[in-house]
Formats: C-alpha cells, sequence, structure tokens
C-alpha cells in the first residue's frame, strides 16, 4: 500500500513545479560559485592550499541556507496540494490509514531532498573540475558537504512537515519556515542547541558527525510525533 | 432489522458547544435516507464521523455490522463520499483526479472512464479541474465517491450551490444509482423539498438531536388535512363546539378543525348554522411536508 500512496504522491505533485524547485535549488548553489570564481579566481586560489577543499567550503556556505529554505519550501507546496480544495477529508476517507498518508508524502519529500543533494554533489563536481582545482578530487568532502547538511536538516523537515499538515491557517507554518530561514542564516551567532543551526555543520567540538546523528535523531523523533498528532486530529 | 449504518449515543462536542448529542442513526439496507436539517443541525458533523474523519467525543458507529473503530479501513473500501464542497487536484485533469483515487481502491483501469461516463463528464476528461463549474466539480465528486462500486454511499449536500437545473440533473442522477448497484444512500440536505422525492427514509435532526426517524410515508402521515372555518362571533362559536366536546383550535377569528371525517365537518358546520352563525368560509389547508419538517425543527428550537 505504501509503494501505491508514493506513486499517487508523484503524480500529485506534477506541473506543480515542485520538480524544477528541487533542480533549481542545487543549481543556485553552484550558480554563485560559479559567479564567486568568475569575478575572483586567481584571488580565491590564493586563500589556501588546498583549492578544491577551500572551493567546497565556499559552496557549502550557503548549502545549509538552501536546505532550509527548500525544505520550507516543499513541505508548504507539499501541503497547499491538499489544502487547498482541502482534500484532506476526501484522502483521509480513503480505506488507507492516516499513519501510511503521512509517511507516503514524507517519503516523497525526502526523496525530492536526497535527488537534490545528489544534484549539488554532481554540479559542485563538475564545476570543481572546469575550475581545475588539482588532481586529487577529495570526495568524501564532495559527498560531506551535500549531504550532511541535509541530515542535520531533519528535524526542520519534522517540524515543518508537521506543522504544515495540521495547521487550518497556512500562516503558521509559513512563519516558522521564515524565522528558520532567517536563523539558518545567522547560523553563527545562534547557540547550539536550535535546530536550524545544525545543517551548517558548526558546533563548540567542531565535530559535523554530530550534528549529523543528532539530526537523524531529533529528526526521526519530530517525524513520529507528527505522525501520531496527525492521526489523532480531526480532519478539517 | 439488519442496519447498514447504525450509530449508538453517537456525540461530538467542540468546546461547549455539543454539534452532535447522543444521536442514533439507523439506516437499513437499501433505502435513500435523508438526512434532513436546518443549517448547523450537525449533519456534516454526523457524517464526518460516519467515515472516521472526526472521533466521536462519545458513542459508536456501526457500519455494515462491523465497528468503525476497529474496521474502518476493511469498511471504507465499501463506501464512496462527497463531504460538502468537493476536493479535488485543480492542477490535475478529471481523469487524472479519479485515477489518483483510483490507484487506492485498486479497482480496474476503465473504472475511471466508467464514472466519467456516469456523471457525463467524458467529454471533459483529459481537461484541468481548475476550470469546471460548480456543477461538474461536484460531479466529479460523485464520479469519485463511485469508483469502488460502494455499498453504501454518502453525499453530504451534492446540490449545495447549484442552479436549479444542476440540482434537477444531480437529482436524477442519484435516483439512478441505487438501480444500477442496489446500493444504500445517504444524503444530507437544509431542504426537504430537495430529498422528498428521492428519499425513502428520513431523518431530521436539529441541534444535534435525532428529532424523526422513520420512512417518508410516516412522515407524509404527519401532514394531516384540516379544515379552517371563518365565522362571526368566532370565540363564541368556538366555545360552543368546545361545550360539545368537538376539538378545535381559535386562531385570529377562524377555527382550525384537524384531522376530521367529512361527517364530522357536516355535522359542525351544521351545529354552527343552527346556532345562529354566518358562516364565510370553510376552507381545507394541507400542511405540505416542508411544512411539518419546518415545525418540526421550529418546535425544538423553541425548547
Ligand atoms: N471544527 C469545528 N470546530 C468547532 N465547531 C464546529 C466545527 N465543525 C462544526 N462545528 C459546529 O458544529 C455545529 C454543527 O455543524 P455542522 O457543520 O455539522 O452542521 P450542518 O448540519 O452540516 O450545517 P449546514 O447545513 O450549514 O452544512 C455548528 O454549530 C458548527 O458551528
Ligand atoms: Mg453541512
Amino acid at each position: 500500500m505504501i509503494g501505491k500512496l508514493i506513486g499517487i504522491e508523484l503524480m500529485k505533485i506534477k506541473r506543480k513545479g515542485i520538480w524544477f524547485l528541487t533542480v533549481l535549488g542545487p543549481i543556485g548553489v553552484v550558480a554563485l560559485q560559479i559567479v564567486n570564481y568568475s569575478v575572483r579566481k586567481d584571488y580565491l586560489l590564493q586563500q589556501s592550499e588546498d583549492d578544491w577543499l577551500f572551493y567546497l567550503l565556499n559552496t557549502s556556505s550557503i548549502t545549509p541556507f538552501a536546505i532550509i529554505l527548500g525544505i520550507v519550501i516543499l513541505t508548504s507546496f507539499m501541503a497547499s496540494i491538499e489544502n487547498e480544495t482541502n482534500a484532506w477529508k476526501q484522502l483521509v476517507a480513503m480505506p488507507v490509514s492516516k499513519y501510511s498518508i503521512y509517511l507516503s508524502k514524507y517519503t516523497v519529500l525526502l526523496f525530492l531532498l536526497l535527488l537534490s543533494a545528489s544534484l549539488l554533489t554532481v554540479f559542485t563536481f563538475i564545476y570543481g573540475l572546469f575550475l581545475d582545482l588539482g588532481e586529487v578530487v577529495p570526495y568524501r568532502e564532495l559527498f560531506m558537504y551535500s549531504f550532511y547538511p541535509l541530515f542535520a536538516a531533519f528535524p526542520v523537515l519534522g517540524l515543518q512537515l508537521w506543522v504544515s499538515f495540521v495547521s487550518t491557517n497556512q500562516g503558521i507554518p509559513v512563519s516558522i519556515g521564515v524565522i528558520g530561514v532567517i536563523l539558518s542564516y545567522s547560523a553563527y551567532v545562534i547557540p547550539d542547541w536550535l535546530i536550524w543551526k545544525w545543517p551548517s555543520l558548526m558546533n563548540q567540538w567542531d565535530e559535523p558527525l554530530i550534528n549529523v546523528w543528532l539530526g537523524l535523531a531529533v529528526g526521526f523523533i519530530l517525524y513520529f510525533i507528527g505522525m501520531l498528532d496527525f492521526h489523532r486530529r480531526d480532519v478539517k | 432489522m439488519e442496519y447498514i449504518v447504525e450509530t449508538r449515543k453517537l456525540t461530538k462536542r467542540f468546546g461547549k458547544e455539543f454539534a452532535v448529542s447522543d444521536l442514533a442513526m439507523k439506516i437499513p439496507k437499501g433505502e435513500i435516507y435523508g438526512f434532513l436539517g436546518p443549517n448547523g443541525a450537525g449533519k456534516t458533523t454526523t457524517i464526518r464521523m460516519l467515515l472516521g474523519l472526526m472521533q466521536p467525543t462519545a458513542g459508536s458507529v456501526r457500519i455494515f455490522g462491523s465497528d468503525l473503530k476497529k474496521d474502518r479501513i476493511n469498511i471504507l473500501k465499501k463506501v464512496g463520499s462527497l463531504v460538502e464542497n468537493p476536493s479535488y487536484y485543480p492542477h490535475l485533469t478529471a481523469a487524472e483526479n479519479l485515477e489518483v483515487l483510483r490507484k487506492i481502491y485498486g479497482t480496474e483501469k476503465n473504472r475511471v472512464n466508467e464514472v466519467l461516463e456516469i456523471v457525463r463528464l467524458s467529454d471533459v476528461a483529459n481537461k484541468k479541474v481548475k476550470g469546471f463549474s460548480l456543477g461538474m466539480k461536484q460531479r466529479l465528486g460523485i464520479a469519485a465517491a463511485l469508483l469502488n462500486r460502494p455499498e453504501l454511499l454518502i453525499l453530504d449536500e451534492p446540490t449545495n450551490g447549484l442552479d436549479p437545473s444542476g440540482i434537477i440533473e444531480i437529482r436524477n442522477l442519484i435516483k439512478r444509482l441505487p438501480s444500477i448497484y442496489g446500493m444504500t444512500i445517504v444524503i444530507s440536505s437544509h431542504l426537504l423539498s430537495e430529498i422528498d422525492q428521492i428519499a425513502t427514509t428520513v431523518g431530521i435532526v436539529s441541534k444535534g438531536k435525532m428529532i424523526f426517524q422513520d420512512s417518508i410515508d410516516v412522515m407524509r402521515t404527519f401532514s394531516k388535512q384540516s379544515v379552517v372555518v371563518k365565522v362571526n362571533e368566532s370565540e363564541k362559536a368556538w366555545r360552543s363546539l368546545m361545550a360539545k366536546g368537538i376539538q378545535g383550535e381559535l386562531h385570529d377569528g377562524k377555527i382550525l378543525l384537524v384531522d376530521k371525517t367529512d361527517q364530522e365537518i357536516a355535522a359542525i358546520i351544521r351545529n354552527l348554522v343552527q346556532n345562529g352563525h354566518d358562516i364565510y368560509r370553510v376552507e381545507e389547508d394541507k400542511r405540505s411536508l416542508e411544512d411539518i419538517f419546518l415545525q418540526m425543527t421550529a418546535e425544538e428550537e423553541r425548547v
């Protein structure tokens, strides 16, 4: 059943611009580096011994922000599909459990975000090759800087999905989303415990993996709470 | 008796307000059940609980003899529904909208074309629903409700917001349905006139309580004839009738005689004439079903 529901969710996101945004995100992130390196490549190459790593660090400075923004936009689009004509009541009156409805939507979002991260890896790699940054490509870091911020952002995904699916007033998830985007942009100055900081992979121990594991754990918890709450609530 | 839908003490409270209280709904198999009540009576709330969209505050729902709470998914496999305004995905075509739902039911692929045919939307099957008129959207909603060949079809105000020709069209469509599938149908409405030609059983709800539930024929027997007599000195005339043990009501200078045979009326008139009253008018006053409905719900309002 869950496979069928995922297929259905994929049908529903047609013509909504969701696929476009999924591709646009990573293009945007790399495009900024294209501008950056076109304007001042010589200067940037002087900054570090390891040009690849420096390039990846530059790219990754914008990634957390792009991921949070992407999550906010995608969850809100996803919710709008059902909210627009209150199709929730039609969907929930079908012979399927509310848990699987929630899970199928979460899975589709997860798939889109993973696709985005994969595209980011590929685009970053291709532009890096084009810049001719050296023989040895740091594949591990390439992967790390594309996927770690996403894993660390799972709590934000869980929260946005939950709030946008259960709110009658879509102003609430949008406001939380906007605040989250601003916070993620100010990652340097906000405390470690705020989930919007985690995708930046910064913490007082200087260990990015802490953010990843925390992100996965808290993300899972928030997903679970959201699903239980969605199940419990009356359909509008 | 075998009931397709049976609720016991069904109750839903929002904050302090009871939208539905102690509702006992009983719908026999094969009936077209007209679920009537004024705005805000609790019809939609009841229907939402029948579909598991809302959890009752108290009470239980049994459909096809099973407890909805325990067996929701198996029950819903055999239920089709349209609640309030039709829901649809505007960016998808009519056929795509139905295909999305068909996949969940797992009915055969051609079923989408069949239901589009039934509601006569085949011509616009590949048009986006965004541009549909309200009547077309409503028909699409009914098509969706028919996808799984339901044994129980629940339609909440299916003619709401439609123009007269749209109403007739939907009504004719609904009339055809039981003969096609032998299903049980629940239709809610705030107007008796909308369903009195199709319903076989009626349930009337007011302020969340069921105030009448029986076959429409029983309800018709409430539409008793009464005879209105206009006489001079009406008060005196009325007293003289009362003195003879004849029941009547005095209403602004007219005497209202309810449910009397022809002979009784003749005797009453003769009596009045013999007592020297001038008879100005003798009129028959037949209350329509709508009047009864209005009176029933109005009485409830006053309490
Ligand atoms: N989600 C809700 N929260 C709070 N109150 C509600 C909610 N849904 C319904 N009500 C209240 O419950 C009562 C019954 O509403 P309901 O929609 O069931 O009536 P209805 O019979 O369907 O009326 P209508 O003919 O207008 O559709 C109303 O007083 C309404 O204000
Ligand atoms: Mg209603």
